[in-house]
């Protein structure tokens, strides 16, 4: 008996000893937590964005905090908010799971779904987190609340492209140069039953109906999960569109483009956003059939071109230990994200959550997608066509299973070709 | 113990003390009285000094509010399915109603949360009482579709006509005075309708839904309106889902047409069948398990899904009767083999 | 014109979607509420086998249907007949497997939007001066060839007329040495079976993604009441009204009421007349 208590009283002893003792502990890491609907484009793009961020700054030694440099340690917590079935409070609490439990510095990546990311807001303001939305949520009142309310939002920041910037100054420049180069100017419009399609398709019918365009009919508004879009490609067909605008970020799309390519329908598809069409996947998904498709990935890098010379460095890496070119539009901007706030840091010389936003406005940053500056009022990256202004966005087309950045032609690599039934 | 079987048998018997606490004798001593009140006092005790015991595990505390709410909606499934035979898979047409209800209160006329949320309570049981009248008269799987649909509709309807804030939902609702009244308002509510329900079922309405759920045309052979009867029933269960879902809204600072998401559906009707149907604790009880394991197993994303719903399936096949069930059972009798 | 063609496409798919779930209803009264999920399960096995496995496509196809036949059987034999007869739990029962393997299969790797099945032939024709796709009218062509094969299978096999007479009258099938339980089985593999075949043809024409199984879900469901649970006659019917109504509503309302079009016509059908169309349930079973 005796023997068998000491035995266990020493294993015991040796266990805490080695518990004790432990791996060396390295500088105690800076936790950034990640909200984000992994099992969605829009959620596993800014996921393994952020990771080969995280890597490539960790190998290089960390963040350097006074004098120390801490390493970035990344937790990622599935928040499923891209679902229909979900409840968006399961969202908000998968936020507050990263601050409470896990111990997040600071919040990268989503809530992705705009809802779930604005209800955050709040939420984020309660527990002083600073946080910069990366990915999904493209609606202008993300950071119109903040420049309303600046005292109570001021630590959410937005490092990815909006609605606003998106239509104003690259979708309809890039559809005034297609109308003048091809010789087009009737216009079909398609969107989803979202706030922010909503909006976007009003808007650009609006204006374009003032430059001259033909705006055919009102908007056509499909609810999310329809699998049939033939009644309005045969409209469009009808009314002779030559150019039709989707705003779609639901999945289905690719069977909006294979009844567009099985119809053909002699109109050039134009996506401000269209998701399959992100993807490099989407050539081998419609069987070549989405060729001549126009897509928008919002923050430049997210296809290959030569905005900066840290683009084709990402990209590669990025390709490099993913196995596949950057898709969706929240990969450069994630990776973007995490660089910014360690630049911050690093000038800002402490985790105060106050300092940080003091230092993030201040950012000066020649990044992959361009100049990173943050309007000081709204929080949102500052949009221009030029990259060595501001942070540029990017359309590109499918030609012959490549995705071809044709806008802005600052960084265009190649020209905008018609499908051929289009007969011009 | 080894079963011979052929000629062993199990007996169950009620345990000694159970028997002396059966009526007047309940009183008859300190172990009775025990007896009866520990599973209640610890209950109540237990839930009532939870935010203290998380006092430093902040997120937990939180967790313990979500599950406040599905236990609001859980009992209001139990109520409707075996107290009176109506079996709602749309329990989250209630959260939402009660939640628009209370968001617009809040942001329109300004009113503060614990005004809104009485309120919300009782115009969104009458907007859902109202509105499910016309399905009332059916029966079984009837009305179990029908009130599948009425929270997608709903839901489908706020998107196609883009109102009550559309996708985006209303925004800047405001959230509760301090850290404790958010918690103790739930836990307050979820003690004050259990006990009131299990009161309610002992009285004279409770026995004619019980009625209406056994045998619903003698009932109404008996004279009474079985629509009015089954009216007041939705509205007491469509209150519970409106205040879940008026809390909800104030918890979280916003409402939105995700509150009418399948989860708020199925998980109270998980919950109350692994808890034990028919007994309104037992939802309350299957709550404090399920979600709890839900958020642990959040870690693993999506297979956190998959894992309860074979959870769910087991139960429903193999142990349907609950876990309280045989919880109580286990209290209240003794088992043993018997020759015959 | 074109409202005549894709009304009919449209009519065909729900018809497609249909069937499965209304064949088990009608036999063994059970609601399968795992038919999205079988539906999703199909196309993803097929996918799998055509690209992992490397097998040609009508070997994937078929083998794919009947695996999924298998499945539904299986999940049957083993879980639900337990629970046979009562109704709400088979409802749950049923609903929770399908989420099990929804939500499996996402885990699995089920997500994005690049799983695709080639279609059976590519281009579009022009049928009385509207191009449809012949994709979508072989979909036409399948779902009348398949309803044609059942009413033969029901009315002219032992299996089949077997299944009939427990769809009409159990206890009396009972006396005459049909054993209902290994005809549940049956009824439920067909179903599965039927399923599987809707997700091959109408596939092809999109993705496969996981939420498609709640959609499908819906609007089995949404065509089943309409016409009367139970009814075969009543769920084509009721697939081509549903089916036309929507192809109307996207044309002279707006796209976006589409999926309102197919909720309202179940409640209005559920508070009129709950039986449907053709539904054989007596007045007091049905409601109070």
């Amino acid at each position: 008996m005796k023997m068998r208590l000491g035995g266990i009283l020493a294993v015991a002893a040796l266990i805490l000893g080695l518990i004790m003792a432990g791996p060396t502990q390295a500088a105690e890491p800076i936790v950034l937590g990640c909200p984000l609907a992994t099992a969605f484009l829009y959620g596993w793009d800014a996921e393994r964005a952020i990771k080969l961020a995280v890597e490539e700054i960790n190998a290089q030694g960390g963040v350097k905090i006074g004098a120390e440099k801490r390493p970035f340690q990344v937790e990622v917590i599935d928040t499923r908010d891209l679902e229909p079935g979900v409840p968006v409070s399961d969202a908000l609490l998968s936020v507050e799971k990263l601050i409470l439990e896990k111990k997040a510095d600071f919040i990268v990546g989503g809530p992705v779904r705009s809802e779930a990311a604005l209800a955050a807001m709040s939420l984020l303001a309660k527990h002083k987190k600073v946080s910069i939305l990366t990915t999904g949520v493209l609606t202008p009142k993300y950071h119109a609340m903040v420049k309303k309310d600046y005292d109570k939002f001021k630590y959410c920041f937005r490092i990815t492209g909006e609605a606003q910037w998106m239509v104003g100054g690259e979708i309809i420049p890039c559809l005034v140069e297609i109308g003048q180069e091809h010789k087009l100017n009737k216009l079909f419009i398609m969107i989803q039953d979202v706030a922010h399609a909503r909006a976007g398709g009003g808007g650009i019918a609006k204006v374009m109906a003032t430059k001259g365009w033909t705006v055919l009919g009102e908007p056509q508004i499909f609810p999310t999960g329809t699998t049939d879009f033939s009644m309005g490609l045969l409209k469009a067909k009808k009314e002779g569109a030559q150019v039709i605008l989707v705003w779609m970020d639901m999945p289905e799309t690719s069977i909006l483009l294979k009844q567009w390519y099985d119809l053909k329908v002699p109109a050039l598809p134009f996506g401000s956003i269209i998701e399959p069409a992100e993807q490099p996947g989407f050539w081998k998904a419609t069987e070549g059939k989405g060729e001549y498709c126009l897509a928008n990935v919002v923050n430049a890098g997210n296809a290959p071109s030569e905005a900066t010379p840290w683009t084709m460095k990402f990209c590669d890496a990025y390709a490099k230990k993913w196995g596949v070119e950057p898709e969706g539009y929240g990969t450069s901007s994630s990776y973007m994200a995490v660089y910014t706030l360690k630049d911050a840091l690093e000038r800002a010389g402490s985790l105060d959550s106050d300092k940080v936003v003091t230092a993030l406005e201040q950012t000066d940053l020649m990044g992959v997608y361009g100049r990173i500056r943050f309007d000081p009022q709204s929080h949102q990256v500052i949009p221009s066509l030029d990259p060595k202004e501001g942070a540029v966005g990017t359309i590109f087309q499918w030609q012959a299973g490549k995705r071809v950045v044709v806008f802005p032609k600052s960084i265009a690599v190649g020209q905008i070709k018609l499908p051929p039934w289009m007969g011009k | 113990m080894k079963r011979r079987r052929g000629t062993m048998r199990r007996e169950r018997l009620d345990r000694g003390i159970k028997v002396r606490t059966d009526s007047v004798y309940a009183v008859s001593g300190w172990p009775e009285m025990a007896y009866l009140a520990l599973p209640r006092l610890v209950l109540i005790l237990g839930l009532l000094a939870a935010p203290f015991i998380f006092y430093f595990n902040p997120y937990w505390q939180r967790v313990l509010s979500i599950i406040c709410i599905y236990a609001l909606l859980a009992m209001s499934f139990d109520f409707l399915a075996h107290f009176v035979g109506l079996v709602s898979l749309g329990g989250a047409f209630f959260v939402g109603v009660g939640g628009y209800t209370a968001a617009l209160l809040n942001t329109e006329l300004g009113l503060p949360p614990l005004l809104t949320i009485p309120l919300a309570t009782l115009i969104g049981a009458g907007l859902c009482t109202l509105l499910l009248l016309p399905c009332l008269p059916l029966r079984g799987v009837y009305f179990a579709i029908v009130s599948l649909m009425f929270p997608l509709l709903a839901s489908r309807i706020i998107e196609a006509l883009n109102i009550l804030g559309g996708t985006d939902g209303i925004l800047g609702v405001d959230g509760f005075a301090s850290k404790w009244v958010e918690q103790y308002v739930l836990i307050l509510a979820v003690l004050l309708v259990l006990f009131g329900l299990r009161r309610l079922a002992g009285e004279d309405i409770g026995l004619v839904l019980r009625g209406v759920k056994d045998n619903d045309q003698a009932v109404k052979a008996s004279g009474l309106n079985i629509t009015t009867y089954k009216a007041i029933a939705v509205f007491i269960a469509s209150a519970m889902g409106c205040l879940a879902g008026a809390c909800l809204v104030h918890l979280y600072m916003w409402s939105g047409i995700s509150q009418f998401a399948l989860d708020f559906s199925i998980l109270p009707i998980a919950a109350t069948v692994i808890g034990g149907v028919g007994s309104l604790v037992g939802p309350v009880l299957g709550c404090l398990i399920l979600v709890p394991i839900s958020e642990l197993l959040r870690d693993f994303g999506t297979l956190r899904i998959a894992v309860y719903a074979v959870i769910l399936t087991a139960f429903i096949v193999f142990r349907s009767e609950g876990l309280m069930l045989y919880g109580s059972r286990k209290y209240h009798q003794f088992e043993r083999w018997v020759e015959f | 014109m074109e409202i005549i063609i894709y009304g009919v496409v449209n009519s065909a798919s729900l018809a497609l979607m249909a069937l499965g779930f209304t064949l088990v209803y009608g036999i063994s009264r059970l609601p399968n509420f795992a038919h999205g999920a079988l539906y999703v399960l199909t196309g993803f096995a097929t996918w799998l086998l055509l690209n992992r496995l490397g097998l040609p496509y009508i070997l994937a196809l078929t083998g794919a249907t009947v695996l999924i036949g298998l499945v539904g059987a299986a999940m049957y034999r083993f879980i639900l007949i337990r629970i046979r007869g009562m109704a709400i739990s088979e409802i749950i029962a049923s609903y929770a497997i399908g989420l099990a393997l929804l939500e499996g299969m996402r885990w699995g790797g089920l997500k994005g939007a690049t799983f695709i099945l080639p279609a059976f032939a590519e281009g579009s024709v022009s049928v009385l001066g509207v191009s449809v796709d012949w994709q979508r009218l072989i979909l036409i062509g399948v779902g009348a060839v398949l309803v044609g094969l059942l009413f033969l299978f029901v009315h002219f096999t032992r299996v089949g007329l077997a299944l009939k007479g427990m769809a009409q009258d159990e206890r009396a099938a009972m006396t005459l040495g049909i054993d209902s339980d290994q005809m549940a089985v049956v009824a439920m593999a067909l179903g599965a079976f039927f399923a599987g075949a809707a997700a091959v043809v109408l596939l092809p024409l999109g993705n496969i993604v996981v939420e498609s199984g709640y959609n499908v879900l819906i609007m089995a469901v949404a065509v089943c009441i309409v016409g009367g649970l139970g009814s075969w006659t009543g769920a084509i019917l009721a697939s081509f009204l549903i089916g036309f109504a929507q192809i109307l509503t996207v044309v002279h309302l707006g796209a976006h009421y589409q999926v309102v079009v197919a909720l309202l016509a179940i409640i209005i059908t559920l508070i009129l007349r709950p039986s449907g169309l053709f539904g054989r349930q007596k007045e007091l079973e049905e409601r109070v």
